[in-house]
């Protein structure tokens, strides 16, 4: 509230063991990596539909349209959710230096969310789906979903609401997220159920897809890499106050771009404008964001050589720098015309939740699991190493492959070609899809069986450490 | 936070939030007054399609067995099961329901979709979809007959060699032959567009046409009685089927 | 201790990113108002397009509302304080845990 910051900071910082509770950021993390193997294996199996391959074909409870469902709301409120509470249990304690809300509380939200993602995945096995993308989630699911979240925002804003004077910039990123994530939740999951029909549920469906990354997804992802980025670079970040302007550029920019997910559709035309212009204004905002990264990172560039949590990050922040440069070309009309409905728009989901998104959460776990697991050092750096490369490769062909094929497929369709061309011409990017997948696939499972046997290393957590870090995942000033 | 009088601006900030959400739920409800938004029971006023009793003259054993007789009751029933079937199944993540002004896609599939058309029951929530891996299936309607439709949901890949549609074995029974389910989806499949004018391109004379008498509800509707069985084929079908689409 | 004065350049790029991000969101704020204008003028078919209009209109309000707050409490004051503050808090925590950082932030 005042000038004197340096106030802010106690003499006397309570211990990390009041701060945090470590068993919850590890259970967390286990939910996430749990859901992310089942929702990869989803994602497989449906590819291989595409190649004509299907193992299971003819079985209900296998019916591949619902496993695709399972897929991406496996990724979404499994994966990504699961994994950035943990890292909020680590992050929001130590940069407030308060303890959450409550750890009962907490302990209660971790069972209710298992039991939200569970529920969503037999629901939509069983053919209880919801006509919303992203937002699949069975209506019996919806309420549950939303309280849960609104317990959430309850347990890490007393926190943050405790500080006082200038809050770093990824506590602003934090509370927008708790709010955001609520509002747009409700926004995309009950509205269109229940109170707005046809075209304009659509406006209100496109906002929802788009606010879900965008102001979900994004603001926590930007918010954890604000904090992590300059703990284990051990320097500061280049600008606090670019950050700051990234974050209220993102706040008053966002909103309205998720129109551009329904260009040239039955929602009137000077309104997708609007989406163009807000869209290639984002642009402007996620360039900041690189700038100040990439102004951070300037002289320290061996981390990316020496420091695997460091390179999965700025991996990520490149991959996140062309989908934002893809999203504002592809936003405009010229492009909608042609990639609309094909394969392009897949590539670019594929690229954002999990080379950006995914790709920060999998370097936080590959930072924090040895010290939560107490093993303080990994089983294998050989097989960390191949995650990474399978993981970014697989991502990087995947992307590729589905750009390609997008724009095959959009003209083709423009060209009049008989329907069946596509399915023909589409085939082979099909395939290398699936095999794309297969590496991913792959590299995750090593990452699996490399925390656990990292957790069979080290003692229960919390207890001393046995043995001195090593390898890459040494401090990066060693 | 609430000591100072800045506290006010938050307050406003976080109350402009709730208010905007109010507004997405009340503004729809004030600006469409006047357009309701139909019931199944509405749309299905307009007429029965050919193919619906077509269905039943096709399959009378299950068609009684899991419908009855062919009436608006029935059709009502099947629609809205059908879309519920479309819905779980996720069909909509690989068919759209929208035509495009642009792509040439008013030639291959269609005119042009117009914001009315959504305005109903069964586009609650919208199915505009966001890939087309098969066809858009918004001017669908008797662009395939009925028995196209079994085969294909039996088998896609029997009239399609390339397709990548997925076999729904589980819209028939054990004989082979289409349980409730698989009649239903079928109904609604071949519903996608016969509201619109342009929809005798394929069938001739378009669904029912015009009511010809008020029938009771429960009425069996005969099939000579309504459709307009000529010429389907001489039909001024533009575009949609000089553009390969049809199988 | 912390040395504040950020190097000439770097508020360069700051200021220019401001003005760069404020210029086309003004363009963008003021089309959106008028072609507000024009849908309620115009008939209730088109005009469903005015939800999600007017709320963008609102939900800008309301960060518009925050951000004076955020203003008046101080929050842009000594912009570049909370960084430094934020990595000190890490090493001590650090450091009582056992895992002291080789070099002071």
């Amino acid at each position: 509230m005042t000038q004197a910051s340096a106030a802010a900071v106690p003499k006397e910082p309570p211990a990390t063991s009041d701060l945090v509770d470590v068993r919850l950021v590890l259970w967390h993390f286990t939910a996430g990596m749990v859901f992310l193997a089942v929702a990869i294996l989803a994602g497989f199996l449906f590819s291989l539909q595409f190649i004509q391959r299907y193992p299971v074909a003819g079985i209900e409870l296998f019916s591949p349209g619902r496993w695709r469902m399972v897929h991406t709301n496996g990724v979404a409120y499994g994966f990504l959710a699961n994994v950035f509470l943990g890292a909020l249990y680590w992050a929001v304690p130590r940069l407030t230096l308060r303890p959450v809300y409550s750890r009962r509380l907490s302990w209660f939200i971790f069972f209710a969310w298992q039991a939200v993602v569970l529920a969503t995945a037999v629901g939509l096995v069983l053919g209880h789906a919801q006509a919303l993308e992203w937002g699949e989630t069975p209506v019996y699911v919806d309420p549950v979903a939303l309280l849960g979240l609104m317990l959430v925002a309850v347990n890490f804003l007393a926190p943050i609401f405790q500080t006082s004077g200038p809050m770093y910039v990824s506590l602003w990123y934090f509370i927008a997220a708790f709010i955001w994530t609520v509002l747009v939740y409700a926004m995309g999951n009950f509205l269109p159920q229940y109170f707005v029909g046809g075209a304009a549920a659509g406006a209100i469906g496109g906002l929802f897809i788009h606010d879900l990354v965008g102001l979900f997804v994004t603001p926590l992802g930007w918010g954890l890499m604000y904090y992590f980025v300059p703990i284990i670079l051990k320097k500061p970040m280049w600008s606090h106050g670019l950050s700051l302007v990234g974050f209220w550029g993102l706040a008053f920019f966002y909103p309205l771009t998720g129109i551009h997910h329904f260009l040239y559709s039955p929602i009137p035309l000077f309104l997708q404008h609007g989406a163009v212009i807000t869209t290639i204004a984002i642009e402007f905002v996620v360039t900041t964001v690189i700038i100040n990264f990439f102004g951070t990172l300037a002289g320290r560039g061996d981390t990316l050589r020496t420091n695997l949590p460091i390179r999965w990050f700025y991996t990520g922040m490149v991959f996140y720098f062309v989908t934002c440069l893809q999203c504002s070309f592809q936003t405009t009309l010229t492009f909608q015309k042609i990639i609309h409905f094909t394969d392009w728009v897949v590539g670019h989901a594929h690229l954002v939740m999990l080379g950006v998104f995914g790709f920060w959460l999998l370097g936080i776990i590959l930072y924090l699991w040895p010290r939560l697991v107490g093993s303080n050092a990994w089983y294998s750096d050989v097989l960390n190493s191949w995650h990474y490369w399978l993981t970014m490769l697989g991502t990087l062909i995947m992307f590729l492959d589905l750009l390609v094929a997008g724009l095959i497929q959009g003209y083709l369709w423009r060209d009049l070609s008989p329907w069946e061309d596509s399915l023909r011409a589409s085939m082979p990017f099909w395939l290398v899809r699936t095999f794309s997948g297969v590496m991913i696939t792959v590299g995750q499972f090593m990452f699996f069986w490399n925390c656990y046997k990292s957790w069979r290393l080290g003692a229960p957590a919390g207890a001393p450490r046995r043995e001195p870090s090593r390898g890459s995942m040494a401090p990066a000033t060693a | 936070m609430f000591e100072s009088r800045s506290g006010v601006f938050l307050i406003a900030g976080l109350g402009f939030f709730g208010l905007s959400f109010l507004v997405m739920a009340v503004l729809p409800w004030a600006i469409y007054y006047k357009e309701p938004e139909q019931t199944v029971e509405q749309l299905a006023a307009r007429g029965i399609i050919p193919e619906f009793v077509d269905l039943a003259e096709r399959y009378p054993e299950q068609f009684k067995q899991y419908f009855g007789a062919p009436t608006y009751a029935t059709y009502v029933e099947a629609l809205r099961l059908g879309h519920q079937v479309y819905v779980a199944e996720a069909c909509w993540h690989c068919h759209s329901q929208f035509i495009r002004p642009v792509s040439n896609e008013d030639l291959r599939w269609g005119p042009v979709s117009h914001a009315l058309e959504y305005q109903n029951e069964l586009q609650r929530p919208v199915l505009f979809g966001t890939r087309r891996v098969g066809p858009d299936l918004s001017r669908e309607a008797g662009r395939r007959s009925n028995d196209w439709h079994v085969a294909h949901f039996w088998q896609p890949t029997s009239v399609v060699p390339s397709s990548v549609m997925p076999p729904y074995r589980w819209f028939f029974d054990g004989q082979g032959y289409p349980n409730k389910r698989g009649l239903a989806v079928i109904t609604y499949v071949q519903f996608l567009g016969s509201w619109l004018k342009e929809y005798p391109y394929f069938h001739g004379e378009g669904p029912l046409g015009p009511l010809p008498a008020p029938t009771p509800a429960d009425a069996p509707i005969a099939r000579g009685a309504t459709s307009g069985e000529t010429d389907s084929v001489d039909a001024p079908i533009v575009g949609a089927a000089t553009a390969g689409v049809l199988p | 201790m912390i040395v504040r004065s950020e190097s000439r350049l770097k508020r360069i790029v700051l200021w220019f990113i401001a003005i760069g991000i404020l210029a086309p969101a003004c363009y963008g704020f003021t089309e959106k108002l008028i072609l507000f204008i024009l849908a309620v003028r115009r008939d209730q078919i088109a005009g469903f397009t005015i939800i999600p209009i007017a709320n963008y209109l609102i939900v800008t309000a309301g960060m518009f509302c925050l951000l004076i707050w955020a203003a008046k409490h101080g929050m842009f004051r000594n912009v570049e304080q909370p960084k430094y503050d934020m990595l000190r808090r890490e090493a001590e925590l650090d450091r009582r845990e056992g895992r002291p950082w080789s070099e002071e932030p």
